[in-house]
């Protein structure tokens, strides 16, 4: 039964921190977290080794920026520095038949992703480690909080031996190719008309003054699309992740479209109590500590957590039970970067809309009281306004293809305020392999251009027409990126410029001058 | 050496304390990747410490007796065993002889110095031909901090040298770990081989510790390729025992650099060939040092085409332009040498060729044509008198050696004459005389001095108005005077363009004009058509049909047809029509000249 994850070499990913574990027969104290937990400790150690040793060789040429990527025949390496000297690498298989073929931008990207939603719940890792320096809390928060990130990645895939077909095995799944005209680590806005907007500014006021002088931030998503928000462009891609994750209606409705997998991973608590065992079973007996004072673990990414609650505000037990000892402690927390403060988040949700309220925790002197006080004064306040805009806004609301653009495959994204734009992915499906694959490529090229750049801004525009006659194109430009695919046979490398052009001036307030 | 350049950087310990990671111990680092390789890998600690811990000292440890009795094997068993096995039919005794009497290799050198075989890598500024290349191959020499843009220009313009430079330094060095562009050879057991820059002896540890890292992913049953750090690549490519390794923070593709290294070894097998190998079959610790003793210079000349020259990404050859009617006849000759028993006849022009024929169903690949000239251009011994010398096609045949009659008509036309034959000199030596005889006769040498100071084609040239034109250049255009007005260049912004025909397998390249006039340009302007080149020729998807790509710099346009190649760079201002218009005039215009700017018909190279 445990062979089965660690028997599939697809993918590896580990966190280790450079400043522990620097003498001989200490390696394993670098370890702060390892996927496929179960996988033996020479395994583990060989890959962090590795790393390790390239990152020290790295540095003798490039001081200013060690490892980022091995690419090896077979597998590739990527590596992130989350923190000075605490380092995630993943390593992925690379398979041309089964698609797995990636970006290493874009797997980089999702190790990012992990790092800061852990900050925002947990708090840095190194000051987690000072706190704590066996590493033993440490590792006891990051086991199941990765692991539970990962499921969200799980997939179903049936078993191919025809004996038992109903076998079936599950299978992590990162973002591929497949996945070029999407961004991760940005949000994604919905178009609000003229008097909707003014509405939700007007929502947005209340939201903000609810907890009387204390200064609350609020954000408001419909469905899984960002409508407003208080917070920086960081932290609002941090909880808009999570929302999208784990809270917004349709990540709560049980039979969701067709990419519910990417919020459920069927299976997910079996995968995660499993893993859990690593940091109290093997690692923690290992280096002989008392494994029994683990005090209660927060899982944040837990799924199937959250349900909504009769006065529609979300509950979920994550953080405890409200009943038992101090009430405060039942209400989810989370960092913000920005301010460095820590927050109670509130989120309350009618129908499609959810809202997130974010409340200081220090300034709450009896919270229990005053956070039943705010939810009230929501209830009183707000919910008229709530209800009259989710209906303005479900009225004018296109659906799943309401930025669907005819003729175009594009991504937009805006580096700046961290917002991107895409076709539907199931208008994106309709792509060939070979056009998605030419446009992944395009898109590695023009990363590298970009990491080459550094600072600078890079303006640059790039067309192609690839063997299959799909046009793809690359537009950079102040902070801005658009990335498109055109699968018309006929078109000149002067008629796919205006169709660009004709794109930008209507959809991108022209932002992506063609020549 | 006598090649230092008065340009050389500032020393290491000058720039020592400026080191930006003061921290570390730059002995301990080297030796730290290795120890931590070692610890991490719990499952096969030994293969990483085997025989790598080699001492700087260079003398006086164990590892003496290993390296003399490699030696001791060269001079009888082993090396006979590689002559024996690996040539067939010709006699490969000259790899012993250039590594140990090189005064045999050729008749009439010079006795050498101690550390120079016959290739003599140590020319010292005389020039000679390969000197005219001028390039800013600087700008990889210096040291990248002190690199400020602009103020380097003037540096830029001396004269490239061949051999090589910053012997003083080693991996301790600051300004050695500093330089742009390296390139190593070693043996798959971490003896260093080669070097582009400091002492291959004293880079014994550093050797040591890219072994470890290239074995170390291999006992997890992969491969390393690249490995990425901010701007640096580190780039590998595992040949047998053999391992290439570049360490390069230059703007260049992954896909090039593993081509250049592609290259680098192709050199090495052209001088020594593959059999190589059963060297290294025979005692894992053989020093191959000895080996390529004295070819320096060749391969930093090879190093320097990588910045100069297309061939080395385009994988095709160009002619020096001639008039069609002096071309074929001077095939003519050629075929009728290769019909005297002789595998290949090439009369070349620098790096250009002239003209060349081979025997029936003998084809020769560009990048043999790169490195057989890069190899006689670049050893000044060849010029000195005519040569007999044996050499490796490595596309052609990787595991035997050729024998290279060479003979230089002036300093910049010579004929080699490719034969698998070691006892043929003097009859190639006839063929030379009877070839000579009727290149006087024909003028032809005059002719190609006269096309070397007319230079190929110019951008200037692309007739907007269709006019036809007989020769290659454009004489009222030729005076020193065109517009230099930055943002000109030729009609519409046009500042360069190649183009390269697939079944030929040649290509022409337009001459720079302005503004891309300095060497910083020029080979800043190769760096963007090189990933170009990459972008179109993706692996598995390509080729790609066509591409337009704007930035800061320039303006590119390539197409790919089943016919011809085309990659043209203009202003990055040009109008996007126009360049269209433009590109489709340069490939009319290249058609219309290509019997003076291409060797036609040349039968046996049809491939």
């Amino acid at each position: 039964m445990a062979s089965m994850s660690s028997g599939d070499e697809s993918l590896r990913l580990c966190m280790f921190d450079l400043r522990r574990g620097q003498t001989e027969g200490q390696e394993l104290e670098k370890i702060l977290f390892f996927y496929p937990a179960d996988l033996d400790f020479s395994t583990q150690l060989s890959v962090i080794g590795l790393s390790e040793g390239l990152i020290t060789f790295t540095r003798l040429f490039s001081p200013e920026a060690a490892c980022e990527v091995i690419e090896a025949e077979r597998h590739s390496h990527v590596f992130y520095e989350a923190e000075p000297d605490i380092w995630m690498v993943m390593v992925v298989e690379k398979n041309k038949e089964t698609g797995a073929i990636w970006r290493i931008d874009a797997l980089r990207r999702v190790l990012k992703e992990v790092h800061s939603l852990f900050v925002m719940f947990h708090g840095s890792i190194r000051a987690l480690i000072e706190k704590e320096p066996t590493g033993g809390l440490t590792r006891s928060l990051l086991y199941p909080f990765i692991t539970d990130y990962l499921s969200t990645f799980q997939i179903w895939s049936l078993s191919e031996d025809c004996c038992c077909e109903f076998f079936v095995g599950k299978k992590l799944q990162l973002p591929t190719f497949r996945e070029t005209l999407r961004e991760r680590g940005t949000v994604q806005m919905l178009t609000l008309a003229r008097d909707t907007a003014v509405e939700v500014q007007s929502l947005v006021q209340v939201l903000d003054s609810c907890a009387g002088s204390l200064r609350c931030h609020s954000m408001i998503l419909f469905q899984d699309l960002l409508v407003s928000t208080t917070l920086s462009a960081d932290d609002t891609v941090d909880l808009f992740t999570f929302a999208v994750m784990r809270l917004t209606s349709k990540a709560l409705s049980s039979d969701t479209s067709s990419w519910s997998y990417l919020r459920k991973g069927p299976g997910s608590s079996e995968i995660s109590s499993r893993s859990n065992l690593a940091p109290v079973g093997s690692i923690d007996s290992l280096h002989s500590r008392n494994g029994n004072n683990m005090h209660h673990v927060i899982r944040p990414l837990q799924n199937d957590k959250w349900t909504k609650g009769k006065d529609g505000f979300l509950i979920t037990d994550i953080w405890g039970l409200e009943t038992g000892g101090s009430p405060d402690s039942a209400i989810p927390t989370i960092w913000l970067q920005q301010t460095q403060e820590r927050m109670y988040l509130l989120a309350y949700q009618h129908k499609s809309l959810t809202l997130l309220l974010l409340m200081p925790t220090n300034a709450i002197v009896n919270g229990d009281l005053s956070i039943s006080a705010v939810k009230q004064q929501v209830i009183e306040d707000a919910s008229l306004r709530i209800l009259k805009i989710e209906e303005n806004i479900s009225r004018g609301w296109g659906g799943e293809n309401a930025y669907h653009i005819k003729g175009y495959r594009y991504l937009v994204v805006d580096n700046d305020t961290k917002v991107s734009r895409s076709s539907p992915s199931g208008k994106v499906t309709t792509l060939a392999k070979e056009s998605l694959l030419a446009l992944n490529k395009l898109r590695e090229e023009v990363d590298s251009e970009k990491s080459r750049a550094k600072g600078q801004e890079k303006d640059m525009e790039i067309c192609i027409r690839a063997k299959n006659n799909v046009w793809v194109i690359a537009r950079v430009t102040r902070g801005k990126e658009l990335y498109m695919a055109l699968e018309k046979g006929s078109d000149t490398l002067l008629d796919t410029t205006d169709a660009v052009g004709r794109f930008s001036n209507r959809y991108c307030s022209g932002a992506f001058l063609m020549d | 050496m006598a090649t230092s350049d008065s340009r050389s950087s500032p020393s290491s310990s000058d720039t020592e304390f400026a080191d930006p990671n003061p921290s570390s111990d730059p002995e301990t680092n080297s030796e730290r990747v290795q120890s931590q390789l070692e610890s991490m890998n719990l499952s096969q600690p030994s293969e990483v410490s085997d025989g790598s811990h080699t001492e700087f000292s260079g003398g006086g440890d164990d590892n003496d007796d290993e390296v003399a009795s490699a030696n001791g094997n060269e001079g009888g068993v082993s090396n006979g065993g590689l002559l024996r096995e690996g040539v067939a039919g010709t006699s490969g005794g000259e790899v012993l002889l250039r590594a140990e009497n090189p005064v045999e290799m050729e008749a009439g050198e010079e006795p050498p110095s101690p550390t120079s075989s016959g290739y003599d890598g140590e020319r010292g500024s005389s020039g000679g031909a390969t000197s005219t290349y001028k390039a800013d191959d600087g700008s990889e020499d210096e040291i990248r901090e002190a690199n400020v843009d602009g103020d380097t220009a003037s540096q830029h313009e001396a004269a490239w040298l061949p051999g090589k430079r910053h012997v003083d330094e080693d991996d301790a060095s600051t300004s050695w770990r500093k330089r742009k562009k390296h390139f190593f050879i070693l043996s798959n057991s971490g003896k260093p081989i080669y070097s582009r820059y400091g002492d291959e002896h004293k880079l014994a540890g550093f050797s040591a510790t890219l072994q470890a890292i290239i074995s170390f992913v291999e006992n997890g049953g992969d491969r390393v390729n690249l490995v990425k750090a901010g701007n640096h690549q580190v780039v590998f490519l595992v040949k047998g025992p053999i391992y290439l390794v570049c360490i390069s923070c230059t703007d260049e593709t992954y896909e090039y650099l593993r081509g250049q290294l592609d290259l680098l070894y192709g050199q090495m097998i052209l001088i020594l060939t593959k059999s190589i190998d059963r060297c290294f079959e025979k005692n894992a610790k053989f020093d191959m040092t000895p080996l390529l003793g004295g070819t320096d210079a060749v391969f930093s000349s090879l190093v320097h085409s990588f910045s100069w020259n297309p061939a080395t990404f385009l994988h095709a050859y160009t002619c020096l332009p001639l008039p069609y009617a002096l071309r074929q006849a001077t095939g003519t000759i050629l075929q009728e040498v290769c019909a005297s028993g002789v595998l290949f006849s090439l009369l070349m022009c620098r790096h250009k060729v002239v003209s060349l024929a081979g025997a029936q169903k003998a084809s020769l690949h560009p990048d043999d044509l790169l490195l057989l000239s890069n190899f006689v251009m670049s050893s000044e011994s060849f010029r000195t008198s005519e040569s007999f010398s044996p050499i490796c096609l490595p596309r052609y045949n990787a595991q035997a050696f050729l024998h290279a009659y060479v003979h230089f008509f002036d300093d910049d036309t010579y004929v080699i004459l490719l034969t698998t034959r070691s006892d043929a000199f003097h009859h190639l030596k006839d063929c030379r005389v009877r070839l000579e005889a009727v290149l006087l006769k024909s003028n032809i040498l005059s002719v190609v001095q006269r096309s070397i100071a007319e230079g190929g084609m110019r951008v200037e040239d692309v007739p907007i108005d269709r006019r036809r034109r007989s020769s290659t250049t454009n004489q009222e255009q030729d005076s020193p005077g065109p517009d230099i007005s930055v943002g000109t260049g030729g009609p519409f912004g046009l500042w360069h363009f190649m183009y390269r025909s697939i079944y030929l397998d040649q290509y022409i390249s337009s001459e720079f004009s302005p503004p891309v006039t300095s060497h910083r340009q020029q080979k800043s302007l190769y760096r963007a058509y090189q990933k170009l080149y990459a972008s179109m020729h993706v692996k598995g998807l390509g080729p790609h049909k066509t591409q337009y790509r704007r930035d800061e710099n320039y303006t590119l346009l390539c197409w790919v047809t089943p016919d011809f190649e085309l990659y043209a760079a203009f202003d990055p201002l040009a109008d996007k029509a126009m360049a269209i218009k433009i590109c489709n005039q340069v490939c009319q215009r290249v058609k219309d000249v290509e019997n003076e700017v291409f060797l036609q018909g040349a039968s046996p190279f049809s491939w």
